[in-house]
């Protein structure tokens, strides 16, 4: 018989051979729909390896996946873990692109410190805008934030859409006479980039996110009062909270950030808004960053990396002529990892034991009515600071 | 020790339940250490214990859902070892847990039929009604079995379990904490129903924390400490005191505490305090309610549940906004200005729900003790978690540490640090709900302690509770609330519980009201 049994303590260093070994787990997993396909796994590992990390280009690459990712990480991260469960981080990255992309088209050639910051801003601000309307009817109506910022997810991608396909705007470039794409950013705009390599100005903007959200949320009153919210609602209002104050404020950061990595994508990356390059789910990926950064801000770039090495690899695999092992294969192990390191999450509050022994209760909240009282027990889990 | 130990007495029935030398380990705990215990047919057992005692574990252990590591039960002459509840109801042997195991959706007559395989495949609320029998009726356990369990009241849902549980047929009844969710009034029909079965030769365990239930409704009882059994004697034959010092291990003073001095000037006031939540006067939770409470005094706030308790104390403390009236705290107006402005003007408040409004139950102590305090932008959790300490070492409180979150402590740790944080401020002002709720004995003499040197330091206390003996015990005057109106006020020594209860079911009483 397996049961399982809560572990008493948790050390530190379960978190980190936990993940170490679940991620190497589901590459065992990979390894045997490789073999099975006809593929040599410890090449195909190898090249993924090369194409992503252990390659001057290939990290760098990686990194500039990551960079968005990091982002809507972050968004998703400040939103779940205080119970307000932002699912729009996609469209708020659209609206973000937007709000980037036009107000650095509308500004044409300015200095480019204030083309940049204006870019900046106007991510933030196209993405907190986005989120406005579902936070105030979460906060005055109790609606539902998950279906209304889901919802409008498909409004912003159809308006940006209709921005360079079904419009003559200021979006669209009216040059391009075969295929109707997006209006090249003036160059005071672009983020500057890091030497030869794609890395730019987007991936500091993230990680100076990453620190500030991270000291805002674990040294401030702002995340105290955060906390309180979101572990107890009731108490935040006993103790004078704003509650109304706190989901309004908290889906407008969440929102903003998300705007900050459709900015990235449009003035570090695309240099105009391109609805095809933005519409690849770059915001929902930031759900799983934040869901195995245990919505923890400083797990976030961790995360984002290693999502962003995959996906990463899977193309690169694909146009290596000596391999040309289909993308799927990322994709499966993208899979693999997940359900590996979510698995994992379970060996960090149990163990497992095999056979009959003292102790679990036959339910939890028996034993809980007389032993849970005592300090030996283990504490509530909670996503921890 | 008095206690003086009984065996089987009449000795021509053999004893419905004898447990011996029981033994049960959880991980870090020894819930029950070598215990025995022997209750009769036609007799209620009390089970006395303070939390964490191992009443619960035991009467776990003799109803199947643990197997203990060591020890025997004779059932009826037999010996037995239950693996599950299943099997221990075909012996006949059930429990009605502290908290209930029914499906809310689901009716009455449904949650009687779950999980009883003698029931037809296609249920038949008649047909159920029909083996019910007389059986409702001849303990006093009226219940309409069509409602919904969703829809009943915590004392209805509790006379379903009851029945549901007699209708398996069982002979030794175990009842976990079984008052602990209800009102006065619904706990004397419980009693009745209780006597009624140990008249009809059923025997009952009553588990409890309370000396007066203890003294109100047991033949014998049977006291726990630490997991091992301290003594087992006949109620009639000892009393509160005796008991008390059993199951705490030490003497406890319960004596009643009053103000030494008169009370001084008002330091918080209600005017014609009107709070409306619905239409008309019906939706009225609070009717021109004018009361002031001095410093130096305890004004305790008698009523049934649901007559406007809550409402009176979120309003005083801020987090509502009164429809009409005035409130005053420390001699300023703070009608409507928030909780913190309340809070500045010098009034703490000690909420009902402990966990959950007054502490959040997954964030720290250290956390925790800050939820009421003036904060700068950036939190020194240096001082915060060295404040911690503090508390935890002055209040004696059980804990792992200043990290450790406040969910997982017992009712009278989580007590100590909400009152540790609204006490040593400066507030001149107290709103105290249910102190004393569902904590063990030492815990309630603390409890009263701190109020009563609050009062002295000269604290004004409205003290609301639903618990007469303790309004008695410390109010120095009472008012009853009913219907959202002070409809009775009297001195807290001369205060009779006859006529307090009286006024708390609304009957009109003669003498008037002075506030």
């Amino acid at each position: 018989m397996i049961r399982l049994e809560r572990r008493e303590h948790v050390r530190w260093w379960h978190y980190v051979s936990v993940p170490v070994v679940s991620v190497l787990l589901a590459a065992l997993t990979g390894a045997v729909f490789l073999v099975l396909t006809g593929f040599d796994p410890v090449a195909v590992y190898a090249g993924m390896l090369r194409a992503s990390l252990t390659s001057r280009f290939g990290l760098a690459d990686t990194l500039v996946s990551a960079t968005p990712l990091m982002l809507t990480g972050l968004a998703a991260a400040v939103a779940f873990r205080y119970r307000l469960y932002n699912i729009g981080a996609e469209g708020q990255l659209y609206v973000g692109a937007i709000a980037a992309a036009g107000v650095g088209l509308a500004l044409g050639e300015i200095p480019a410190p204030l083309a940049i910051l204006a870019v900046v801003v106007a991510g933030a601000l196209g993405g907190a805008l986005w989120v406005l309307l579902p936070a105030l009817a979460r906060a005055w109506l109790g609606t539902s934030e998950i279906i209304t910022t889901l919802l409008l997810n498909y409004v912003a991608l159809f308006a940006m859409r209709y921005l360079i396909f079904g419009s003559t705007s200021l979006w669209r470039d009216p040059t391009a006479t075969n295929f109707p794409q997006g209006r090249p950013l003036p160059e005071a705009a672009e983020f500057p980039e890091w030497g030869l390599t794609r890395i730019h100005l987007g991936l500091v903007v993230a990680l100076l996110a990453v620190v500030g959200l991270w000291w805002l949320l674990a040294r401030t009153r702002v995340g105290f009062d955060l906390r309180v919210f979101g572990d107890s609602p009731e108490a935040a209002r006993y103790a004078g909270i704003g509650v109304r104050r706190v989901v309004v404020g908290v889906l407008l950061l969440s929102g903003a950030l998300a705007g900050l990595a459709g900015a990235g994508e449009v003035a570090g990356r695309a240099h105009q808004l391109d609805p095809q390059g933005l519409a690849v789910g770059v915001g929902y990926a930031g759900i799983i960053v934040a869901a195995l950064a245990r919505y923890n801000p400083l797990g976030v770039p961790l995360v984002a990396v290693l999502l962003g090495a995959i996906s990463n690899a899977g193309t690169a695999l694909q146009s290596t002529a000596e391999l040309r092992v289909p993308v799927a294969v990322s994709t499966m192990l993208q899979g693999a990892i997940l359900i590996f390191v979510l698995g994992g999450e379970l060996h960090l509050r149990y163990r497992v034991r095999l056979g009959r022994g003292t102790a679990a209760p036959a339910t939890a909240d028996q034993a809980a009515t007389e032993v849970v009282t005592t300090p030996e027990t283990p504490a509530r889990e909670r996503p921890s600071r | 020790m008095s206690a003086r130990p009984e065996t089987s007495d009449d000795g021509d029935r053999p004893p419905a339940v004898a447990a011996r030398g029981i033994t049960k380990h959880f991980p870090g705990v020894v819930a029950n250490a070598d215990v025995d215990l022997t209750v009769e047919h036609g007799e209620v057992h009390a089970l006395l214990g303070e939390n964490g005692a191992g009443k619960t574990t035991l009467a776990a252990v003799l109803t199947g859902l643990y197997e203990p590591d060591a020890g025997e039960f004779v059932l009826a002459g037999q010996r037995h070892r239950f693996r599950s509840p299943r099997e221990a109801l075909a012996q006949g042997v059930g429990m009605v847990h502290q908290h209930f195991r029914l499906v809310d959706r689901f009716t009455v007559a449904e949650n009687i039929a779950l999980g009883d395989r003698r029931q037809p495949l296609l249920l038949s609320q008649r047909r159920l009604e029909r083996k019910l029998g007389d059986l409702s009726e001849r303990y006093g356990l009226e219940i309409d079995l069509g409602a919904r369990v969703g829809d009943l009241s915590v004392g209805e849902r509790q006379r379903v379990e009851i029945v549901k549980i007699l209708h398996r047929g069982v002979d030794v009844l175990l009842l976990d904490e079984p008052t602990a969710v209800l009102t006065p009034q619904e706990a004397e029909a419980l009693f009745t129903a209780v006597r009624a079965m140990a008249a009809d030769g059923k025997a009952v365990v009553f588990i409890t924390h309370k000396l007066g239930e203890v003294m109100a409704v047991a033949d014998r009882v049977t006291i726990m400490r630490d997991g091992r059994v301290v003594g087992t004697v006949a109620t009639a034959a000892s009393d509160e005191q005796e008991l008390a010092q059993l199951m705490v291990g030490r003497t406890v003073d319960l004596s009643p505490r009053r103000a030494q001095e008169p009370a001084g000037e008002a330091v918080l006031s209600v005017r014609d305090l009107r709070l409306d939540v619905g239409p008309a006067e019906a939706g009225q939770a609070l009717r021109d309610l004018t009361l002031a409470v001095h410093s130096g005094e305890i004004v305790g706030v008698a009523g049934v549940a649901g007559n406007g308790q809550v409402e009176l104390a979120e309003v005083v403390a801020g987090l509502r906004a009164p429809s009409a009236g005035q409130v005053e705290v420390g001699g300023a107006d703070v009608t409507g200005a928030g909780v913190l402005s309340t809070r500045r003007a010098g009034l703490a408040y000690v909420p009902e729900d402990r966990l959950g409004t007054g502490l959040a139950p997954g964030l720290s102590i250290a956390d925790n003790l800050l939820l009421t305090r003036e904060r700068g932008f950036i939190v020194d959790r240096r001082a915060a978690k060295r404040q911690a300490e503090e508390t935890i070492a002055a209040f004696d409180v059980k804990a792992r540490g200043p990290s450790a979150p406040t969910g997982g402590m017992s009712g009278g740790n989580v007590q100590k640090i909400l009152l540790a944080r609204e006490l040593r401020g400066t507030a001149r002002a107290l709103v105290v709900a249910a102190p004393t709720r569902g904590l063990d004995v030492g815990a309630t003499a603390f409890v009263r302690g701190l109020l009563d040197d609050r009062r002295r330091n000269g604290c004004g206390i409205l003290l609301i509770s639903e618990d007469l003996d303790e309004l008695r015990a410390l109010a120095d005057r009472i008012v009853v609330l009913y219907e959202g109106r002070i409809v009775l006020e009297r001195p807290g020594q001369h205060a009779d519980v006859t006529e307090l209860g009286l006024a708390m079911a609304g009957v009109e009483v003669e003498t008037g009201v002075s506030t």
